[in-house]
């Protein structure tokens, strides 16, 4: 609080600094010279101390009725086990669980505006409290993929979703992608697609479930020569398709922190190589492993995961922080276990008008993780083509910067970023123009994927071994009334590359 | 190459201007020594505006907070910090403006018959102390800075009602990416702001003058 009380003095003092001609400096006043003040067109009677200690917070009422307006597709239930006050509930007039309800109703997310107003109820100190509420579009486009490279000679698809279906609170999501294959040997091409259904609250409890179900049909690539060049030649694919489920609950221990739990069950099939190899630039020939059961297999697994976000303003962050830990186990054909963790934190400047963030993601998996749930380089390295619903699209080598390591691997059972990024804020809007604010930033961090028995057995000095790297990213961030626009460098390198 | 260089330069040395889109408002205020305290006078008259002013008839409280610095011209150490918080509701069966006001004389509770009434008494800076004599020498100049928020939000609130932004739709096959990556959507984004109505205000600058 001390702290951003200064922070707050000191942006006041420095925009009086620079404000455009100051007045001159006016003495002060030795005495006061009191002035009578008057209210125009209405009489000013005097004001009447109260002097009851219980009546600071006003005359208790009782919550005679709560009356729901302006909601046409959402259910008015829904709105009803948001609000932290019913029906029967005797409350005093300066409760502050009235101005509170207009912000739990809003954190549903299916609500341009909330307004709350109080109406006489039958008999004396009975109200009837009136929530009206003006409903938004829920219908949401997540990602938008599209792309081209040396792989993929062009990608195609989306994710698309409606967070209040039937307005029931459940949300359904869905996504597909198309992908053509290109000059690699065993390559073909490659769909995916994606059903999900979330409640995050089961009748009104702190209780949620989710489910969804996934099938993809694609080619993996694996190198067979080289280290770093993007040749078709230097890789060979192999197909394979995956169809499985997830099935799981959450349960939400604050308002800003969410606990989960879940099921996975997926079969994998797939058409192996023989004794798959890489030629090294040497001479010699090494075994690739490609983490997979070779025809039908199964992975079955039980997960769990804790997610705490209290940044303010996730789209533009300048305050607060995210912590985000998910492990999983998987038994049967499959045995491993994966740690994944997500770390962020916003320190604000200037009151806010800038600030500096630090984000920290990390995993480890242990055991024989099938190839799919390993680290994949473009998790952890954003200069890279990400994956999507899945599916890797390319097969470009990373910028090497810092001369460590040139064929780091694809896949690696050890990876992380560390990312330190400033933000400057380019504006806020008020939200009329339909544009709420926008940030300029740059980060720079560093990456690192490991497959550990690299590491362990390696021929050469330590720092020369180590697969990690640097990569940087700017652009510009948007946060408007119909969406969230990320311009930056990574992500156009991210379609192209 | 050397083109983009040029543009990104241009673009960081414009962000100050750009950023600076709520510097304080010049208000004149009345300064007045008394004892061993200065006292400021002043109206906030911009802070409610026609839509906050009919919501004062709601019987939902409505909450000013008011955060008044003085500090040394050019100094960004203050030498003075007063903090105020008026709330007022109107209560259906009385048919009155109930305000309690919090200041440096302690909380006073009070009731009004009148709207314009209770709407002046919660805007009203009246002869508030804002620093001690002793810390403003003579003749040297001084500011005072004052932001007002009108039905300010919490942090945490502002969090809870923007966290479903971040939240996804169910475990997916993209769970990676939430650990790695950063998203980008295409939706009815609604956006509540930190407080219904913010005032920054800055006093011309004045001195003490000697004896």
């Amino acid at each position: 609080m001390r702290a951003s009380l200064v922070v707050a003095v000191v942006a006041l003092a420095t925009r009086v600094a620079v404000a455009d001609e100051p007045p001159a400096p006016t003495a002060t006043e030795p005495e006061p010279a009191p002035a009578p003040t008057a209210v125009p067109d209405e009489p000013e009677p005097q004001p009447e101390a109260i002097h009851n200690e219980e009546e600071d917070a006003g005359p208790l009422i009782l919550v005679e009725q709560i009356d729901i307006t302006g909601n046409t597709a959402t259910q008015s239930e829904l709105i009803r086990r948001a609000l932290p006050i019913e029906p029967g509930d005797l409350i005093r007039a300066g409760d502050p669980r009235l101005r509170d309800a207009r912000f739990k109703v809003l954190a549903l997310g299916y609500f341009l505006d909330v307004q709350l107003a109080m109406h006489k109820g039958s008999a004396r100190g009975q109200v009837v409290i009136e929530v009206k509420v003006i409903e938004r579009g829920t219908f949401t486009l997540n990602r938008l993929w599209f792309g081209t490279n040396t792989l993929t000679p062009a990608w195609l698809g989306a994710d698309v979703g409606d967070r209040n279906l039937f307005g029931l609170g459940i949300s359904i999501g869905g996504g597909f992608i198309y992908a053509g294959h290109g000059d690699i040997d065993g390559s073909r091409n490659q769909l995916a697609t994606e059903l999900r259904v979330s409640d995050g609250s089961l009748f009104g409890t702190q209780f949620g479930a989710f489910g969804s179900v996934t099938f993809v049909q694609g080619s993996d690539p694996y190198r067979v020569a080289g280290t770093s060049a993007d040749d078709a030649v230097d890789f060979k694919a192999f197909p394979y398709r995956r169809f499985g489920g997830r099935l799981g609950i959450t349960y939400d221990l604050t308002t800003l922190t969410r606990i989960s739990a879940g099921l996975r069950l997926e079969q994998i099939t797939t058409t192996l190589p023989v004794a798959p190899t890489q030629l090294l630039p040497d001479g010699r020939t090494a075994t690739v492993d490609l983490h997979l059961r070779p025809g039908e297999s199964y992975v079955s697994s039980i997960g769990a995961s804790i997610d705490r976000d209290t940044r303010p303003d996730p789209i533009l962050p300048h305050s607060g922080g995210r912590i985000t830990v998910a492990g999983e186990i998987g038994a049967g054909e499959y045995t491993f276990a994966t740690l994944f963790a997500g770390y962020e934190h916003w320190w604000p400047l200037r009151n806010e008008r800038h600030t500096i963030g630090l984000r920290l993601a990390g995993g480890v998996v242990i055991g024989d993780a099938p190839r799919f749930d390993r680290i994949y380089i473009s998790d952890v390295d954003h200069m890279l083509t990400p994956r999507a619903l899945g599916l890797v699209l390319s097969t470009a080598a990373p910028l090497g910067i810092l001369g460590t390591r040139g064929d780091k691997p694809s896949y690696g059972d050890l990876g992380g970023s560390a990312t330190l990024e400033y933000a400057a804020r380019l504006f806020r809007g008020s939200g009329k123009d339909r544009v709420y604010g926008g940030d300029l930033f740059v980060g720079a961090g560093l990456w690192g994927l490991a497959e550990t028995s690299d590491l362990q057995a390696r021929d050469t000095r330590l720092w020369k071994a180590l697969p990690v790297d640097v990569y940087v990213d700017a652009g510009v961030r948007i946060d408007t009334e119909i969406g969230v626009f990320e311009l930056t460098v990574s992500n156009a390198l991210g379609r192209l590359r | 190459m050397k083109k983009l260089v040029i543009v990104a330069l241009v673009m960081c040395l414009a962000l100050p201007a750009l950023a600076d889109d709520d510097a304080p408002e010049l208000q004149r205020m009345k300064f007045v020594e008394r004892g061993d305290n200065l006292f400021v006078t002043t109206v906030l008259t911009k802070l409610f505006d026609s839509a906050s002013y009919e919501a004062l008839d709601t019987g939902i409280p409505s909450t000013v907070v008011i955060r008044l610095w003085v500090f040394p011209k050019d100094s960004t150490e203050p030498v003075g910090f007063q903090l105020l918080q008026r709330t007022v509701w109107y209560d259906l069966w009385d048919e009155v403006y109930m305000l309690r006001l919090d200041d440096p004389a302690g909380r006073r509770t009070l009731k009004v018959k009148y709207r314009a009434e209770a709407l002046k008494l919660v805007t009203a800076i009246d002869d508030i102390p804002c620093a001690r004599l002793a810390d403003l020498p003579y003749e040297a100049v001084y500011n005072l800075g004052m932001e007002v928020e009108l039905n300010p939000v919490s942090k945490e609130t502002l969090a809870e009602v923007r966290r479903w932004l971040s939240q996804g739709t169910g475990g997916g096959l993209d769970r990676g990416g939430s650990f790695f990556g950063s998203f980008v959507s295409v939706f009815v984004n609604p956006k509540i702001a930190e407080a219904d109505r913010v005032l920054r205000l800055r006093s011309q600058p004045f001195f003490r003058p000697k004896p």
